[in-house]
């Protein structure tokens, strides 16, 4: 494996990077390629931005009470089937 | 010895947790809320009665989503919403940084797009993307508990996250440049 990376190949690795799915050695090269590329740490810096703000803007959704009642209500009768 | 199964008077307490994540999943997935909210519910009933079958020790999470999926398989996808004869597989989106970057390279834009307007546009993705764009980047399951709750190999899991985020981050790109968020990118002859 070659000990530096390239942009191409640091962007198409971002997303697992930032969602810690890379080798430890692999997270390692990126980590040192943003070091020195001013580009693509701007591009990791955005795909951070775009996954917290997924996070925020989608998993904030709960279950309605209603229906959570329901489905108790319905596990405690006698056959919930 | 045979592998215990779970006791009964633990189902509540393992599944009832899963409540918000479940109705989350069922939402992206049927689109549509009273939809979301009979499967949620036939979701925990089937899952009530297979309870014996559940292995203690692993995720009940996984488990929860699998019955949720094939739930939502065979008995609430409809079939019109599939995608139109599109290999969503070879489809390659245009990245939206490289227009954004100019501008707003750290997608500060993104904080001003309204909550209901994400929603939609994840909703609009091809069922295939929104499916893994859920698990992993609201629900935050690893690639390896995607793959196994999807049945598929890892390296399908990630060429569609990969494709799925592309793919919305350019609709909510070009939404930021129609609601004036961010200026639409000047044509390349127009540049100093």
């Amino acid at each position: 494996m070659s000990e530096r990376m390239n942009c191409r190949e640091a962007i198409e690795l971002l997303q697992d990077y930032l969602k810690q799915e890379l080798t430890p050695e692999s997270a390692d090269l990126i980590t040192a390629h943003l070091q020195r590329c001013r580009h693509c740490f701007d591009h990791a810096e955005y795909e951070r931005k775009f996954l917290l703000m997924l996070e925020r803007k989608a998993g904030g959704q709960c279950c309605p009470e209603r229906l959570r009642l329901k489905i108790l209500a319905r596990l405690r009768t006698p056959d919930p089937s | 010895m045979s592998q215990p199964s779970a006791a009964p008077q633990t189902f509540e307490a393992e599944v009832l947790p899963q409540l918000d994540s479940l109705y989350r999943l069922a939402l992206r997935l049927t689109t549509d809320p009273m939809r979301a909210e009979d499967l949620v519910q036939d979701t925990v009933l089937k899952a009530f009665r297979a309870w014996h079958r559940f292995q203690p020790g692993t995720s009940v999470r996984s488990w929860l989503f699998t019955i949720l999926r094939n739930t939502f398989i065979n008995d609430y996808r409809r079939r019109q919403r599939e995608p139109i004869a599109m290999d969503i597989e070879a489809a390659e989106p245009l990245a939206a940084f490289r227009p954004a970057a100019d501008e707003d390279p750290e997608g500060a834009y993104f904080d001003q797009i309204v909550d209901a307007k994400v929603l939609e546009a994840i909703d609009a993705l091809p069922d295939d993307f929104r499916e893994v764009l859920v698990l992993s980047d609201v629900e935050h399951m690893s690639y390896a508990e995607i793959a196994e709750v999807l049945g598929l190999p890892i390296g399908t899991v990630k060429s569609r996250l990969f494709r799925a985020r592309r793919q919305l981050q350019r609709t909510l790109y070009d939404y930021a440049v129609e609601m004036g968020y961010l200026k639409p990118r000047p044509a390349p002859e127009a540049r100093p």
